[in-house]
């Protein structure tokens, strides 16, 4: 039998979001499938309630389209929030417009699978 | 090694480009999947904001194809994947992979791959001095003292050719970063070394989306905690009279065998350095 490849890969390790963010490039040609989790490491500031979190898809790490999933921010750090993806190009990543004075430190995470 | 050995060895054809010692410890070629490599997480206690600056900056590796924008799927060497390391687009900064195991038996190690580097494509020019190095590294601990024997091909500096090999064997003290847990950054600029007759040029090609593979071997003695050897595609140098930084021996790390490969850029643009297969041997009974 053989067993199908997954991993999982932290694309944003306690990172500050604020303003435009983004996750770097992550190459998932491999993947079929992903699962897409987020969760907030410390009490954010400002509002991000309406904070859509968007995944995106590019075929070259360098220009990037909105694939359709997003995800919300977590209420408060003891959530997970998630979206499932599939069908998506080379690499992925995910990208969010924080409104002025908002701010969050988050771990990112991509749960792949062949 | 007996010559029956090395038939078998010559007959693969996955095999027959290394040069092993007597016994593989692990062989990885990427083709089914990432194979026990992760990114190198900074160490802390309580928080993670408690990593130093550099290690906050480093990505975890991935699975790749070698995909360019303008002639697509470049493919490994041996099948299709590869694994890639990448550092943000932010001048000096650096990513580190490794693969953390314990040695069974103090003896002579070497790691043995094909690899191959390059800058993101994000300008229409030769950008052959952006990636700044590309490092090969062990780090390694016995009953009485932790080694970290550092190589690295310096590709360039300061916008400025280096392409030369080096050696570090000093470091930056250890900071407290809580409880009993202790870190430094001993990847950074300070205290490299030239290999003595250390320079070569490396097959770069003509725009940053060809890629040429390399070769390269390093090998560690962990009885004499020296080098014995350096060698990329056909040029060998000889290191057997250097050693690496040495520390006191530390708690929780005994038997330490750490495999790590690391990638930094020179310019505030992505560098890649890309791992087709990794082979590391010992010579142990």
């Amino acid at each position: 039998m053989t067993i199908r490849e997954a991993y999982t890969a932290v694309i944003a390790q306690a990172e500050t979001w604020k303003g435009a963010a983004a996750t770097e490039p992550y190459e998932a040609a491999w993947a079929g499938e992903a699962v897409v989790f987020l969760r907030l490491l410390k009490k954010g500031k400002g509002n991000l309630r309406n904070v859509r979190v968007r995944v995106q898809i590019s075929p070259d790490g360098m220009h990037w389209a909105d694939e359709g999933a997003a995800l919300r921010i977590p209420a408060d750090e003891t959530k997970v929030t998630f979206c499932r993806v599939t069908n998506f190009g080379h690499y992925l990543r995910l990208a969010a417009t924080l409104p002025r004075g908002a701010e969050c430190q988050v771990l990112a995470t991509l749960s792949l699978k062949a | 090694m007996d010559p029956v050995q090395r038939a078998i060895l010559r007959a693969d054809p996955r095999l027959s480009k290394f040069d092993p010692l007597p016994r593989i410890l692990f062989f990885d070629n990427f083709t089914t999947g990432m194979s026990g490599w992760n990114v190198l997480l900074g160490n802390y206690t309580e928080s993670l904001d408690r990593r130093l600056p550099e290690y906050k900056l480093m990505t975890t590796p991935m699975l790749s194809n070698v995909t360019h924008w303008d002639g697509g799927t470049h493919g490994a060497l041996d099948g299709s994947y590869a694994m890639k390391i990448a550092t943000r687009p932010i001048r000096l900064a650096q990513t580190v992979a490794l693969k953390r195991l314990t040695f069974p038996k103090a003896c002579p190690i070497q790691l043995e791959t094909w690899f191959t580097f390059k800058p993101e494509a994000s300008e229409l020019k030769l950008s052959e001095l952006d990636v700044r190095s590309i490092g090969f590294i062990f780090d390694v601990q016995d009953q009485a003292r932790r080694v970290l024997p550092q190589i690295r091909y310096l590709n360039a500096m300061d916008g400025k050719p280096a392409h030369r090999w080096q050696y570090k064997d000093k470091c930056i003290p250890f900071s407290d970063v809580g409880e009993k847990t202790v870190s430094v950054f001993h990847y950074g600029e300070e205290y490299w070394e030239d290999v003595p007759g250390g320079e070569q040029r490396l097959c770069y090609n003509e725009i940053p989306t060809k890629i040429n593979w390399h070769y390269v071997k390093v090998g560690w003695d962990l009885r004499t905690m020296r080098f014995t050897t350096l060698q990329c595609n056909d040029r060998v140098f000889d290191i057997s009279h250097l050693g690496g930084i040495e520390i006191k021996a530390m708690p929780n790390l005994w038997n330490l065998f750490n495999v790590i490969l690391s990638v930094g850029t020179d310019v505030d643009k992505r560098a890649f350095a890309y791992f087709d297969s990794i082979l590391v041997s010992g010579d142990w009974e």
